[in-house]
């Protein structure tokens, strides 16, 4: 899966997680740019994310994820392994 | 819709329902909107309780429950526990849930381990209750605790108060009977949704640390219907009576076909399961579950197995109501539920056949119909799993509660055979009993006062510890219980009414009768006490009132019957009545006196 895949899926599972079909997502989105990702609904997307990309991210990745090219990247390390 | 038809058709991956759920919370105000069952709960949590929250009130509305939710600022069960004039306190719960991590527990078991450790927790709870009981009337959910993961002693920490896993064991041994000498305080039990599920799926030790959430995220629901169904036992939505189909259901095969040799119950093929299910069906009538019968069957075959079937564990004396015929079901659980005279939100249809439940489901909806499994052996576990028969008490009252709606379901068919109404009223000879609510009583009139909907003048849901002060109030308060025996038993506790003397007025607070025996003067006894009380005291008027819910409207026009004038209407239907002492006649009670005191509680 390339980056764009992976871009596509991501967004596909903010959308669906959040309710909301008109979110966009690019490298440097951050929680403040997207109404709904809150503290409480990023918990919900990890577990979405790890639940459908089928991999597990540690407590320390998770917690320097600074945006989403960060997650971006991250996925792409775990399906890589 | 009833959560628990939702459930039976959502997939079994935990984390699709939780998502599912989830997305529900947007509707949550639209949710709450048809809603008039209103319900506060507090939360007190040394861990994440707003995703639980969220669900629990999406659960609730989608069974008719509208929970308002204060949630305690994180670990602060102390602070507000302790503080009298806490945020806790001023938001007047009816509810109170306590949820204590098993983390938090770990933490300080290894930063201090004591001899004791566990008598120690205990005793720290049980002040953390009695700070509640006295600054609220909430009932208290208590949960326990999910024994952890880790075992340093191996299987020998068994043996060992000292051990971490043993710890926990001891806590929530000690926990469970410290709650059972209170009246206030319920049990959420947490180790069991744990142990169910497994405990490494529930644990979920990333999620503690990234967000203090007490258990996996997917399994958050479970602990939320918990929850859920317990809030809704406490308020009297409860379980009363279970409707079985009979062929491929309580036997293998069709008892009409195969006869009495060829059907399916015992060794043979798969007849064990049968028996098994037997069995389970047989533990929910002796806690109380009414049993009914309704099979699409000759009646001479239908009852053949019951009466002679060497391994039918179900008896012909264990049905309440038994309906053998070719009518379409819903018709006949009509029937089962007029000739009982329970609500139909208050009977769950037990039926292998998809056809039938689907008919059911369409024509009552209210009923609670369970997607059997096509395999018997997996009959238990479905049902169970749906936590249908939640309670919030049980005395032997209950226990003898299934046999009483048999002896009932009697009274009826008797009743066919005379001319005049009073005729059978006097044949029934009918012993009634007057008391003002005594300490011995009050667990099943606090029972009776959450468990009436119908027969309810004003519905106000005194909990035990209400009662009692009533019940010590003797100046003004005069609250009594009516007890009914006829030749054919024991109707046990049938009608709760509270007094209060206003002034120089008797004033009616509540005034509650069990359905089951309706039209037998009990109304006209307990009227004509409520005037020889009134004069007795001197007073000069008796002031009734009725608030409407959902379900009381067969009781709208009950003052109108008995003379009362109208003295007041609200906008939402409450009326108020009101009827001098001296221009009450007494009505007719075909009845026996046994006692008749309104004063002294013994």
């Amino acid at each position: 899966m390339d980056r764009n895949q992976i871009h596509d899926k991501l967004t596909a599972i903010f959308r669906d997680v959040l309710d909301d079909d008109s979110i966009v997502l690019n490298d440097s989105t951050t929680a403040d740019d997207v109404d709904g990702w809150d503290s409480l609904s990023h918990v919900n997307l990890l577990v979405a994310v790890e639940k459908r990309f089928a991999i597990r991210m540690s407590t320390r990745e998770v917690k320097s994820m600074r945006n989403v090219g960060d997650f971006i990247a991250l996925i792409s390390q775990k399906l890589a392994q | 819709m009833d959560v628990r038809k939702f459930h039976l058709e959502q997939n079994n991956d935990a984390t699709f329902n939780y998502f599912k759920l989830m997305k529900e919370v947007k509707r949550l105000g639209d949710l709450k909107a048809k809603i008039d069952r209103k319900v506060k709960l507090a939360f007190l949590a040394d861990c994440a309780t707003q995703h639980l929250t969220m669900l629990a009130q999406v659960i609730g509305a989608n069974r008719g429950l509208d929970i308002e939710v204060y949630e305690a600022g994180y670990d602060t069960i102390e602070l507000e526990a302790f503080n009298p004039s806490s945020a806790l306190y001023a938001f007047n719960p009816d509810f109170i849930v306590i949820l204590k991590s098993a983390e938090k527990l770990k933490h300080k078991f290894y930063a201090a381990p004591h001899a004791d450790a566990a008598g120690h927790m205990v005793q720290h709870l049980s002040s953390i209750w009695n700070a509640i009981k006295t600054h609220s009337r909430a009932t208290i959910v208590q949960s326990t605790f999910v024994v952890p993961l880790e075992r340093p002693f191996g299987n020998y920490g068994r043996m060992l108060a000292g051990a971490l896993d043993q710890f926990f064991t001891d806590v929530n041994h000690k926990l469970v009977e410290a709650a059972r000498s209170e009246r206030q305080v319920v049990l959420n039990d947490v180790d069991f949704l744990a142990a169910a599920v497994g405990r490494r799926n529930w644990i979920d030790e990333k999620m503690w640390a990234l967000a203090k959430e007490p258990c996996a995220l997917e399994y958050m629901p479970l602990l939320a219907h918990n929850l859920v169904d317990l809030i809704g036992s406490a308020i009297g939505k409860v379980v009363k009576c279970v409707v079985l189909d009979l062929d491929n259901t309580l036997w293998g095969g069709v008892i009409g076909d195969d006869g009495l040799e060829g059907i399916r119950l015992g060794d043979l093929e798969d007849g064990e399961a049968f028996v098994a299910f037997q069995h389970f069906i047989l533990g929910l009538k002796r806690r109380g579950i009414i049993l009914a019968v309704c099979s699409k069957n000759d009646h001479h075959n239908a009852i053949l197995p019951f009466q002679s079937h060497p391994e039918m564990v179900l008896k012909e004396t264990d049905i309440a109501v038994f309906v053998a015929n070719w009518n379409n079901k819903a018709d006949n659980i009509h029937y089962i539920q007029q000739t009982l005279n329970i609500g139909l939100d208050s009977i769950v249809f037990l039926d292998d056949n998809p056809f039938e439940r689907d008919l059911v489901r369409k024509m009552l909806p209210e009923v609670i119909v369970p997607e059997m499994p096509e395999d018997p052996s997996q009959y238990i576990r479905v049902v169970a799993e749906l936590n249908l028969f939640e309670t919030a008490s049980f005395s032997e009252a209950d226990a003898e509660r299934a046999d009483m709606y048999r002896v009932e379901a009697q009274r009826e068919q008797a009743k066919t055979g005379f001319e005049r109404i009073e005729d059978y009223l006097l044949s029934l000879d009918m012993v009634i009993t007057l008391e003002r609510f005594n300490a011995f009583n009050l667990p099943r009139i606090a029972q009776l006062i959450q468990r009436s909907n119908q027969f309810n003048l004003t519905t106000r849901r005194y909990s035990e510890s209400d009662c009692e002060q009533l019940m010590n109030d003797g100046e003004n308060a005069f609250p009594f219980t009516l007890t009914l025996e006829d030749r054919f038993g024991n109707y046990g506790l049938i009608s709760v009414v509270v007094l209060k003397r206003v002034d120089s007025e008797l004033v009616i607070d509540e005034y509650l009768m069990s359905c089951r025996v309706l039209q037998r003067g009990v109304e006209n006894f307990a009227m004509n006490g409520i005037f020889g009380l009134a004069r007795q005291l001197g007073l000069t008027s008796v002031r009734g009132s009725y608030i409407p819910s959902k379900k009381n409207g067969m009781v709208k026009d009950f003052y109108a019957g008995f003379g009362f004038e109208k003295i007041h209407e609200e906008s939402d239907g409450t009326t108020q009545w009101l009827l001098p002492t001296d221009a009450y006649l007494d009505q007719p009670a075909l009845m026996r006196t046994g006692t008749l005191d309104f004063l002294s509680s013994t």
